[in-house]
């Protein structure tokens, strides 16, 4: 063996594990344009990424509690009840505050604080309480799920009408054509690719992943790089929302069914490992759009009995990831 | 509103039910689907007015209210209440019909009055009174309205439910209703009785069909759905939307002349009540209840909207 | 047992990508014939014995059983035609049964059902070949690392071995396990079958092995029955120069300063009231048994488990309570278990090596042309020897592995540097060059703790040394104390003084 060069040589390797999530990508975008002449119209392809927005920012989050080796289960019902909790807040300071920007501000404060102590809490019964997280998140999954159905009554929350014309424009608004959930999504996924490629706390968190031993003899704090991925979850969760609720303006116990293995099956296609130790936030993105696209496409034609959407949905994923996967099973 | 009921049947289920009346407490258990959408919630809402009242009406009456997330939940919470409670008497609204069926024939076979709500057992004759929702009804009085509003036809989209039998019989009926009328289904997905669902569909329909001249979303959280989906698009080739089951929004929305939403069609959740309440009847007095009691579908336009709109209600 | 195989490597070259790891290999190993293969870690002795086994294929090169030609499409086809490896850490499962991991994967079946009692009386009757008096029926997890050994070997019988081929096989065991060993490897060439073995350790290859092939950078140097060699021999051809002066002589004079001051430190269970002083420029060795607390101790110190007592750096107070605080204070601890604590096996140099300080390469954002520049640095001085620098860690040989360690915690730049087993697994040249490390940083007026289970270690190394034994302190000896047998009584909990009485 020889010694290793000095300098370090760009290698170019084009392996299916990079192209894998982009390749099933790109045949979708091929089959859909194919299956209608209104697939990449622009209203399509806003429709599209603006639906993507809730669980891709979420997705992001979850990017790094998977790379940091935890799991997320409760973002779902999470979101839904941050969601009621931010109309309750609005609808009940509206005769205080009156209609207008200042009590959209007051909400969108409002769902990033129940999120960030959303998130706070799942780290600490994970961290400091060393409770399994898929355990503790299944507890927090069916509490928020319950504490909105609770808030709403069991029926609907919604957010007063006058409010509404007001918030309207967060999700269905924008500059220079791009609304704004497709703006904050691209905002959230550039800064979580940048953390994670290039920040110390993405490195500690795959380090953490990877082998949470050998971050702790390496000083790292793996309670703290563990709690902040659980914190930096809640936040976004948070963020999700705020883009959320402007769509329709209301919140029930059927809000945010299913976001959490949406958002996983996400990170997983798009090349995070399940067990810890390898995230990329890009891969994330892929991920996201293609379970989007295959709803739309799905509803942009007729071929398909609707009643097997969610199985063309299932072998999709799974031949997303059968593309990336390191080599042959052994054995 | 129709009765259809049966004196003798009833004499003889008196008998065998209730051998001992009026003197000790008597326990009713009523197991109902948990608040998953807002047809549902306003049920739970209705179910439980009707204990609270009942229960105060009624001092030797005693109530169970059990709300169960999915069908084996729901077995288990009737195999509960018949183990622990004893009960008399059950008004169960089935999360479906073929798994429920044995669990509350096996409550029937133990003596105890059944009372059946919304959607039948898979066996006929389990029950001693049956409150139905007409739901192939409801999809008929649909059409009949698509039909009377487009006399000269037109394209529209439909939207369909949870897959359910009660979603089959729906939209056959729709479907039977607008037969020969010229309106064409262009398009019909499930949007699961979901507001989300729902508007994703129909940004994706609106994508899909340049022409669209009106929307059946058959459910009032489905139409809100659709009708924020169409807004966003801006689209106005759509001249209306019609949603069912009388949200008390979209009630008070054609009282007031909306014309996106000109009509609606009753699948009241008020009907575990009616059901609740019968039930506490035959079991503390000699009135004759059982039978099938069959609570129709009914049209709501401006004219008789004004009745249907239940401020108090949650939906 | 059938008849007798003897497998041959000719002219086998094999490479990985652009990397030749072997050139032109030629090994014989003949039927009833103990051969040892050794070399340097990165040598390709694992190379070689991967391709003698189906686990990898030849570049170019014929494998031949008996002289005629195979080529084994996998480990199974080997095994099935009588060759079969024992990898160096333990193959087994370690929450079955002995009897149940003999026969894990081809099971005696009667019908569809296990037949049990045939397997238990074939893994008794294998046993007892061996001498080994393990229970089938004991868990795998609760036996001794001999007797998980001869559970490999006995599996490999079950298997109908004829040629069984040892990755280091007496790394993970104590002298006297080993001998047991040594027993039954006699027990089997007498047998006829063909026994290819792997170890660092020389006194043991010259005593049991009867040929020795030398490997080095891929190519065979040296090749000959062992009664040729002497172990001088042995190690020079391994490492291509003269290593007889292992351990370096003291160049720069032990400080008077005293640079930590440890008062009645205690971790619950495992070490009790421990003092000791350590001065500038001063290397410490700590030795005792295993299981005797060394480890614990230490980890005590640096905050990595709970502990009380009083620590002194410089004469100050301080209290660690997390490896960062200790880190913060300027003292670091270099864990025993590389594989598990000490490297991200999965990971590139690059990341492994700033893993530690990775707060001094960010900015915002880690500056990957310095942490690139730490690692071209790194390379140079501790001649960490990789076949690129993307490569993952975990494909690194054990020396390099231990000197990227090192490399990763004097990256943050301590005073104090406590190393547990410095050269575990590791072959001599490098152990000699990681001496020269240490002996280095003592000389730049680092204070180093040495512990080691090598009693030539810490001898050869340290200044002083301390024995610990259950958790206490046992002794301290230094200068013409310092001998194996001093340290051996004051482990074993001996009169020291007594000497003659042995």
């Amino acid at each position: 063996m020889a010694a290793a060069d000095t300098n370090p040589k760009p290698t170019m390797r084009l392996d299916l594990k990079v192209l894998g999530p982009i390749l099933a990508l790109v045949v979708l975008v091929v089959i859909g344009a194919m299956m209608n002449g209104n697939f990449l119209s622009a209203g399509n392809i806003t429709n599209v990424l603006s639906r993507s927005a809730f669980i891709g920012i979420i997705a992001v989050g979850m990017t790094f509690v998977i790379t940091a080796g935890g799991l997320d289960l409760s973002v779902g019902s999470m979101a839904a009840f941050i969601a009621g909790l931010m109309i309750l807040v609005m609808n009940g300071l509206l005769p205080v505050m009156g209609v207008g920007w200042p009590l959209v501000f007051v909400g969108m404060l409002t769902a990033i604080v129940a999120g960030t102590a959303a998130g706070f809490i799942n780290g600490f019964l994970i961290t400091n309480m060393r409770i399994e997280a898929f355990i503790v998140t299944l507890g927090t999954m069916g509490i928020y799920r319950s504490l909105v159905t609770w808030l709403a009554d069991g029926g609907t929350l919604s957010l007063d009408f006058g409010m509404r014309a007001i918030i309207r424009p967060i999700y269905f608004d924008g500059i220079l054509g791009i609304s704004w959930p497709i703006i904050v999504f691209a905002l959230v996924a550039i800064l979580g690719e940048v953390v994670m490629r290039r920040g110390a706390f993405g490195r500690h968190a795959a380090a953490v992943g990877s082998n949470d031993q050998v971050a702790r003899y390496s000083s790292v704090n793996v309670n703290r790089v563990r709690m902040m991925t659980y914190v930096g979850l809640g936040v976004l969760v948070g963020i999700a929302t705020i883009m959320y609720v402007p769509r329709l303006g209301s919140a029930s116990s059927s809000t945010g069914v299913l976001w959490e293995l949406e958002a996983i099956a996400a990170v997983i296609i798009g090349g995070t490992m399940l067990k810890g130790g390898f995230g990329r936030v890009w891969g994330t993105v892929i991920g996201v759009l293609i379970l989007s696209l295959i709803g739309n496409i799905l509803n942009l034609t007729d071929g398909v009995s609707p009643y097997l959407n969610g199985a063309v949905q299932g072998v999709i994923i799974i031949l997303a990831v059968i593309l990336q996967r390191d080599k042959k099973a052994e054995g | 509103m129709k009765l259809t009921n049966s004196i003798g049947a009833f004499a003889l289920a008196a008998t065998l039910a209730m051998p001992a009346f009026a003197q000790d407490t008597k326990v009713i258990g009523v197991s109902i689907p948990a608040a998953t959408h807002g047809w549902a919630g306003g049920m739970n809402f209705h179910a439980q007015q009707a204990v609270d009242r009942l229960e105060a009406v009624y001092p030797q009456l005693d109530f169970v209210l059990a709300t169960a997330s999915d069908p084996a939940k729901q077995v288990n919470d009737i195999e509960d209440m018949m183990a622990t409670r004893n009960i008399d008497a059950l008004v169960v609204l089935p999360f479906e019909s073929e798994p429920l069926t044995s669990p509350v024939k096996a409550v029937a076979d133990s003596g105890a009055w059944v009372t059946v709500v919304d959607r039948g057992l898979a066996i006929e004759g389990i029950e001693d009174l049956y409150v139905a929702g007409d739901n192939s009804g409801f999809g008929k009085v649909s059409g009949e309205y698509m039909v009377s509003a487009m006399p000269d036809g037109g394209k529209i989209v439909a939207f369909r439910g949870i897959p359910t039998s009660i979603d089959n019989e729906r939209v056959a009926g729709f479907e039977a209703a607008i037969e020969g009328s010229g309106i064409e289904i262009i398009g019909m997905e499930h949007g699961n009785w979901n507001r989300d669902d729902s508007f994703v569909v129909m940004e994706d329909f609106l994508s899909k069909h340049e022409q669209i001249d009106a929307v059946w979303a058959s459910d009032d959280d489905m139409a809100i759905g659709v009708l924020a989906a169409i807004e966003a698009a801006g689209r106005d080739d759509i001249k209306f939307v019609l949603g069912g089951a009388g949200m008390k929004e979209m009630i008070a929305r054609t009282r007031d002349g909306d014309a996106m939403i000109p009509a609606n069609v009753t699948y009241p959740p008020a009907m575990i009540a009616t059901a609740i309440e019968m039930t506490a009847v035959g079991l503390t007095s000699t009135a004759p209840v059982s039978g099938t009691f069959v609570i129709g579908s009914v049209l709501i336009t401006q004219d008789n909207a004004a009745e249907f709109y239940y401020p108090d209600s949650p939906f | 047992m059938t008849e007798p195989l003897a497998l041959s490597l000719t002219k086998i070259c094999r490479s990985f990508g652009p990397v030749q790891v072997l050139h032109d290999v030629d090994i014989t190993l003949a039927a009833g014939e103990v051969h040892a293969l050794i070399g340097e870690n990165g040598a390709g002795k694992s190379t070689t014995m991967k391709i003698m086994s189906g686990y990898l294929a030849p570049t170019s090169g014929v494998v031949a059983l008996n002289d005629a030609p195979v080529s084994f499409a996998n480990s199974q086809d080997a095994e099935a035609q009588g060759v079969v490896l024992i990898h160096q850490e333990f193959n087994l499962a370690e929450q079955l049964s002995v009897e149940q991991n003999i026969f894990l994967g081809h099971e005696k079946k009667r019908g569809f059902l296990l037949d049990k009692a045939a397997m238990q009386a074939e893994a008794l009757a294998l046993l007892a070949r061996l001498n080994c008096q393990v229970d089938p029926s004991a868990r795998v997890s609760d036996i001794a690392n001999a007797d998980k050994q001869m559970v490999e070997i006995a599996k490999a019988l079950s298997r109908n071995a004829r040629v069984l081929i040892m990755d280091e096989p007496t790394a993970v065991l104590t002298e006297r396990e080993a001998e047991v060993l040594f027993v039954q490897v006699e027990r089997l060439k007498a047998e006829g079958v063909a026994i290819l073995f792997t170890s660092h350790k020389l006194d043991e290859v010259k005593r049991i092995s009867d040929k020795i092939t030398i490997l080095r950078d891929g190519h065979v140097v040296s090749q000959g029955p062992t009664s040729d060699y002497n172990e001088d021999q042995m190690a020079e051809a391994m490492v291509g120069r003269d290593v007889s002066s292992l351990y370096p002589e003291r160049t720069v004079p032990v400080g008077s300063d005293i640079a930590l001051e440890v008062k009645g430190l205690s971790v619950a269970e495992f070490a009790h009231d421990i003092s000791f002083t350590l001065k500038k420029g001063e290397i410490l060795g700590v030795s005792g048994l295993i299981g005797s607390g060394r480890t614990e101790t230490m980890e005590g110190l640096v905050g990595l488990r709970s502990s009380t007592g009083e620590v002194r750096l410089n004469g100050e107070v301080v209290h660690l309570k997390s490896p960062q605080q200790a880190q913060k204070a300027g003292v670091c601890y270099l864990t025993e278990d590389r594989k598990s604590r000490g490297l991200l096996l999965t990971k590139g140099m690059r990341e492994n090596l700033t893993l530690q300080c990775l707060p001094d390469f960010t900015n915002y954002l880690i500056d990957q042309k310095s942490e690139d520049a730490a690692l071209t640095k790194a390379i140079e001085d501790f001649d960490i020897r990789a076949p690129s620098r993307d490569v993952a860690v975990g494909n690194l040989s054990g020396g390099n592995q231990q000197k990227l360690l090192i490399a990763k915690v004097m990256l943050a730049d301590p005073d104090i540097v406590i190393i547990d087993e410095p050269t575990r697994g590791i072959d001599i040249g490098t152990k000699q060059q990681i001496y020269e490390f240490i002996h280095a940083l003592s000389g730049q007026g680092k204070s180093i703790i040495v512990i080691s289970s090598e009693m030539q270690e810490v001898i050869g190394l340290a200044d002083r040394v301390l024995v610990m034994r259950m958790g206490r302190i046992a002794g301290e000896v230094s200068g013409d104390d310092l001998t194996e047998d001093k340290i051996v009584r004051l482990a074993m909990g001996l009169d020291v003084n007594k000497e003659e009485a042995a």
